[in-house]
């Protein structure tokens, strides 16, 4: 999910960042509901920091603002996993509720807490069931028009990359490689887009021998097995 | 003994009847006669053996004495000892014999003499048991007789024989077959030998791209030869008629498509005019047997895209020989398919009636008599779109006084039938031009296209390529066809300079003033696009978007029904379903569409597992 708003420098306002360094949560019986207020408050102030002001939302430059604050490069698939922590339902936005309730979650409401959540935040991602709905999720991310459906093969390869590409590093550089060959697809749909997980997740990688094409598999991953079997040969 | 037993008979009747443990002297007799047989065995044997040597000499076709034969046997059976000592021995030594028989006729002789020969022993073996053999006997030595001289070949007869009896149209040899084999159980092995030479007879007919052109013929005449065959050499068993059915289905979908592509052709050159010779009873019975052919057809669709597109030229060319014969077709379609196949070309010959009658009333008209140029007669098929085979426009510019006569006959059937939207076919039209050339009147017969082409030369002496081609605005290959119809034909209405087969750019035409020809009326035949490939290819094409449909149809009502289903079962089922052969790939493809669309998902669970979502 490349996003190709130019950066523009906005430099995080020193006041989020020094609230956010004199402040810790104080748990204690009494300070308990100020204290959650209070987080909220923190947690607001540091959307507020990115949000741009005429939208009430945080937007891609916002974004990538944010990235260059937590060090991380805005492609990063770590970015990836915070919108999906955070629900986001557009992409390179966050609105303020997502921001809210994702942060809670991540038990975050500074800027540094929220860089170190990150490779928890991973650990969390990479667990099975979580994966499988993020790995959903990336790819419902990339469908940015109304009524859109389908992603683009283009789109489809970077996401592979950056979602699959440490785990099965082969596999995704196969199935890109025929997806830049091949001239059936143009698009390609969710259906098709989980069972390549499938494939990743179950097909012993690369003999292909457990791979049954009188099975459910999606016809655009039989001809893959067609067309890697007949490149063998 | 009849006769110690005659002049003992008062004895007989009246002591030996009293006494209870006296037998009668005729049991005495035989009692005595048996004790002193087997007193000697070697008498026994001999006789035994001295029976069986003038058998097989019999069998040998040498004459014996068979009242000889005939006492000795009964004398054995009432001595009792007619199982045992002689009917035992009997059966082996024939089995023996007929087993060498079997062995040295099946090698020197050729399956129908064998065949023959088998019928006359079993014949010879029957009318021994009547003759002087015990009745009991019969079934066994039968039964051996066949069991050597049939059980054991049967295979070797089918092998060597049946291809040649089948080839050579031998109904008499294979009724003989059947009769045996049936005595021997041995149908089934027939049947399967008719089976696959049906389907290797048919497979040369079929797959033969050369001969595409007689396939149907052929077919036709290899189906009436194995019903005849049926009829007289099977007696019309059920099972073999199943058998010749199953493999005519497998053989005739052995090349997808083609097949019904051809019967469709078949049947248009049968449909249309100008195939004189033959008396519509006989043009009934082709139409039967095609439609028997028709039946085993799996790809129906194909069968009917082609069949229209057909129909649809026959109709508005007008070259159809009956109408009667046409819509007979139709009822038989109707019947085999039912109204949902024949629904659109019903739809076809009622335009055609329409259309007479519009073309009546517009005549008839108050325009048409008030506004329309004189001199023009124009009659209109007003077709309904989607009855019809789609054609691609062709764009002309049509002279003025056609020009006039579209509008006003437009603006006639829109007042009549407010709503519609008419479009021209020019690429359809044909007209009847008149023509005075300085040797004589005629009247040209030509396509819409070829008299546009020629009323340009009513105010042109000499035209060149380019000219025609800016005046007409007709397309330019199909200008070029149209100017090679009229000047490079049969009849040369024009003349092109310089001469030549094709039509070239900087070509030129003029009017051709020396045209003779014996008739007045001249038919200018159009080059016709010759079935082009492209043509082909696309209504196989629109055959294939119809059938997603009807793929998609299925998937959707079997998983209505079922819920929830597993992909195997789901493409088995799906198989079953459908007529039309299809890949696995095509109904993954209709499944993936599906899912996309979603009326159906995959199993969260099960990936092998479809849901159906209401």
């Amino acid at each position: 999910m490349p996003r190709t708003s130019k950066r523009k420098a906005a430099p995080p306002s020193s006041a989020s960042v020094k609230s956010s360094d004199s402040l810790s949560v104080r748990p204690g019986k009494a300070g308990a509901v100020k204290a959650v207020t209070k987080e909220v408050d923190r947690i607001d102030q540091l959307f507020d920091s990115y949000a741009n002001k005429d939208l009430g939302l945080i937007d891609p430059e916002g974004v990538e603002t944010l990235c260059s604050d937590m060090g991380v490069q805005h492609t990063d698939v770590r970015i990836l996993m915070l919108a999906w922590k955070l629900k986001a339902k557009k992409q390179g936005y966050f609105s303020k509720d997502e921001w809210r309730t994702g942060l809670k979650a991540l038990k975050v409401d500074n800027l540094e807490k929220l860089k170190k959540a990150l490779p928890t935040l991973e650990t969390e991602v990479m667990t099975p069931p979580n994966f499988e709905d993020f790995y959903a999720y990336a790819f419902k991310y990339c469908l940015t028009e109304e009524m859109q459906k389908c992603v683009d093969v283009e789109t489809i390869c970077e996401l592979l990359n950056l979602v699959l590409g440490s785990q099965f590093c082969a596999q995704v550089d196969s199935i890109t490689e025929y997806l830049k060959f091949q001239s059936d697809y143009r698009v390609l749909t969710m259906d098709q887009w989980v069972n390549f997980y499938r494939f990743c997740h179950e097909i012993s990688f690369p003999d292909l021998h457990n791979y049954d094409s009188d099975q459910a598999w999606p016809l655009i991953l039989d001809s893959f097995v067609e067309w890697l079997r007949e490149k063998r040969k | 003994m009849l006769l110690i037993r005659g002049i003992a008979l008062y004895l007989d009747r009246t002591y030996v009847k009293q006494a209870p443990n006296v037998r009668s002297l005729w049991d005495m007799g035989l009692q005595l006669f048996r004790k002193h047989l087997s007193l000697s065995p070697e008498v026994e044997h001999k006789t035994v053996t001295g029976l069986l040597r003038m058998i097989q000499s019999e069998r040998l076709g040498e004459a014996v004495d068979r009242t000889l034969l005939n006492h000795l046997l009964k004398m054995f059976t009432a001595l009792g000892i007619y199982a045992e000592s002689f009917e035992k021995p009997f059966l082996e030594c024939t089995s023996e014999f007929y087993a060498a028989e079997g062995m040295k006729f099946m090698q020197q002789s050729d399956v129908p003499d064998y065949l023959k020969h088998v019928e006359t022993r079993l014949h010879e073996e029957h009318e021994r048991c009547v003759l002087y053999l015990d009745a009991c006997t019969r079934k066994p030595l039968i039964a051996t007789a066949e069991k050597q001289l049939l059980e054991r070949h049967i295979s070797a007869i089918l092998d060597k024989g049946f291809m040649m009896l089948m080839d050579g149209h031998r109904i008499e040899d294979l009724q003989r077959m059947y009769t045996l084999f049936s005595r021997v159980n041995a149908l089934e092995s027939l049947r399967q030998a008719l089976s696959s030479y049906i389907r290797r007879t048919g497979q040369g007919i079929v797959m033969d791209e050369e001969k595409d052109k007689d396939m149907v013929s052929s077919l036709l005449e290899f189906k009436a030869s194995l019903d005849t065959i049926w009829e007289e050499s099977y007696s019309k068993n059920d099972a073999f008629c199943n058998t010749i059915k199953d493999a005519f289905e497998h053989l005739i979908n052995l090349r997808q498509n083609r097949p019904a592509e051809l019967i469709a052709k078949f049947l248009d050159e049968k449909l249309r005019a100008g195939n004189k010779g033959t008396s519509e009873e006989e043009l009934e019975g082709t139409l039967d047997k095609v439609l028997v052919l028709f039946r085993f057809i799996q790809g129906k669709d194909v069968f009917e895209a082609f069949y229209k597109k057909d129909l649809a030229k026959r109709l508005l060319l007008g070259k159809s020989a009956s109408i009667d014969a046409e819509k007979s077709m139709i009822s038989k379609l109707k019947t085999e398919c039912g109204s949902q196949f024949t629904n659109k070309l019903e739809g076809m010959f009622k335009d055609i009636e329409l259309s007479k009658e519009i073309n009546e009333s517009f005549k008839q008209s108050s325009q048409a008599r008030t506004k329309l140029p004189s001199g023009i007669e124009l009659s209109v098929h007003v077709l309904t779109t989607g009855y019809w085979p789609t054609y691609p426009p062709m764009d002309v510019r049509l002279p003025h006084e056609l020009n006039v006569y579209q509008d006003i006959f437009k603006e006639f059937y829109l007042s009549k039938y407010s709503g519609r939207r008419l479009m021209w076919q020019n690429s359809l039209g044909h007209c009847v031009l008149k023509a005075e050339f300085p040797k004589g009147k005629k009247e040209l017969a030509v396509s819409l296209f070829q008299t546009v082409v020629l009323m340009l030369f009513n105010d042109a002496e000499r035209l060149s390529f380019q000219d025609i081609k800016d005046s007409t605005g007709i397309e330019d290959k199909e200008l070029r066809r149209t100017l090679q119809s009229l000047a490079c034909g049969k009849v040369r209405v024009l003349q092109k300079m310089p001469k030549g087969r094709d039509v070239e750019d900087d070509d030129s035409f003029v009017f051709n003033d020396v045209f003779t020809a014996p008739l007045y009326r001249i038919k200018v035949n159009a080059i016709q696009m010759k079935e082009t490939v492209e043509e082909n290819t696309s209504t196989t094409e629109r055959v294939f978007q119809d059938r997603q449909y009807q793929v998609d149809a299925a998937i959707v009502r079997i998983m209505k029904t079922r819920k929830v289903l597993s992909h195997t079962l789901l493409i088995t089922e799906l198989f079953q379903q459908l007529k039309f052969p299809i890949k696995p790939a095509d109904l993954k493809k209709r499944i993936e569409s599906l899912i996309d669309r979603e009326y159906l998902e995959r199993d969260k669970n099960n990936p092998q597992i479809y849901n159906y979502l209401a």
